[in-house]
């Protein structure tokens, strides 16, 4: 049973703290990002099974994490609201080639990251773009100026 | 003026004129895990040990233990019996929270010797001369499934007289 409990408690907590830092930290690998992900992975893992190593104590962790794991799609494929809350919206960071500064602020994120992110999609400069989309998901969407 | 690309809308995706989505509503919530860390490090959920005293005429009791932990956690209670009297034979005898959802790894010194006694635990720890003081550890580790308070109330006798008592208690997170 505790297993179950910890499990719920640690997925809970790891989304409100993943939806509150931000979306960078969800696609960026930066040195603290890293930290973030991959530490707290680690970290979770003994606040959950502790010193259970049973198989059947996999079993419960990895069947509630993936419960709760449908349970939160399905909760935002049915509820508008509810996907607003829990994934956020996506964010728009340039509009016609110039830069959204409160909304970068808002996800500290530079123009620079910005760049970085276009130059990997083979786009030159940001005056090629019409829009950049940060997307709930972290990544950054571009749509280029046509013609 | 453009439109937004489809599926958005410049009202929420630029220009976050939603109440949910003010800046303000981030950094209340990040305050959530400041006080969490904050709380941890003034020691609401354990482990740093406080020291709690009983005195009588022929002793002193102290007692060094946590009063807050988290499940699973390993620590280490220091019970010392300072003798102002000639104790003949000094007994320490402790609620059983102190055992009751914990595994004891270990006493030292070892007791002259262990019994039960209403559900509490007893220990023989023998002659302490007048003047001289007597330590004992006892090495624990809470359970990782253990929560809640639990009292660990310790006493100190002489044979069958009781000479003083600490109120102790331990109040486990998850």
């Amino acid at each position: 049973m505790d297993v179950v409990i910890r499990a719920a408690a640690a997925y809970a907590f790891i989304i409100f703290i993943l939806r509150i830092t931000g979306r960078r930290e969800l696609s960026s690998l930066g040195p603290s990002d890293l930290v973030l992900l991959v530490v707290m992975g680690d970290l979770v893992q003994n606040g959950i099974t502790q010193s259970d190593d049973s198989v059947t104590g996999i079993f419960l962790a990895v069947s509630t994490l993936a419960l709760l794991t449908m349970a939160t799609a399905y909760v935002t494929f049915k509820s508008r609201r509810a996907q607003l809350v829990i994934e956020g919206a996506p964010l728009i960071l340039v509009q016609d080639g110039k830069p959204i500064e409160q909304n970068l602020r808002t996800e500290r994120l530079k123009v620079d990251d910005v760049q970085e992110e276009a130059r990997g999609q083979g786009i030159e400069s940001l005056d090629e773009i019409k829009w950049c989309v940060l997307e709930t998901s972290g990544s950054m969407s571009f749509i280029k100026k046509s013609g | 003026m453009a439109s937004a690309p489809e599926g958005l809308t410049l009202e929420t995706s630029r220009d976050r004129q939603k109440w949910w989505q003010s800046p303000w509503i981030r950094r209340v919530l990040l305050i959530v895990p400041a006080a969490i860390a904050l709380a941890g490090l003034l020691n609401q959920f354990g482990q740093r040990p406080e020291t709690l005293v009983a005195s009588a005429a022929p002793a002193k009791l102290t007692v060094v233990a946590p009063t807050r932990g988290r499940s699973g956690l390993i620590y280490a209670a220091r019970f010392r019996i300072d003798a102002t009297q000639d104790l003949k034979d000094a007994r320490l005898v402790m609620d059983g929270g102190w055992a009751d959802g914990y595994t004891v790894n270990g006493e030292a010194p070892q007791p002259l010797g262990e019994g039960s006694a209403n559900g509490q635990l007893t220990f023989d720890l023998g002659h302490v001369p007048a003047g001289e003081q007597h330590t004992f550890w006892l090495s624990l580790q809470i359970n990782p499934t253990t929560i809640g308070t639990h009292r660990q109330n310790v006493s100190l006798y002489d044979g069958k007289t009781l000479l003083a008592v600490v109120h102790h208690s331990i109040r486990i997170f998850p």
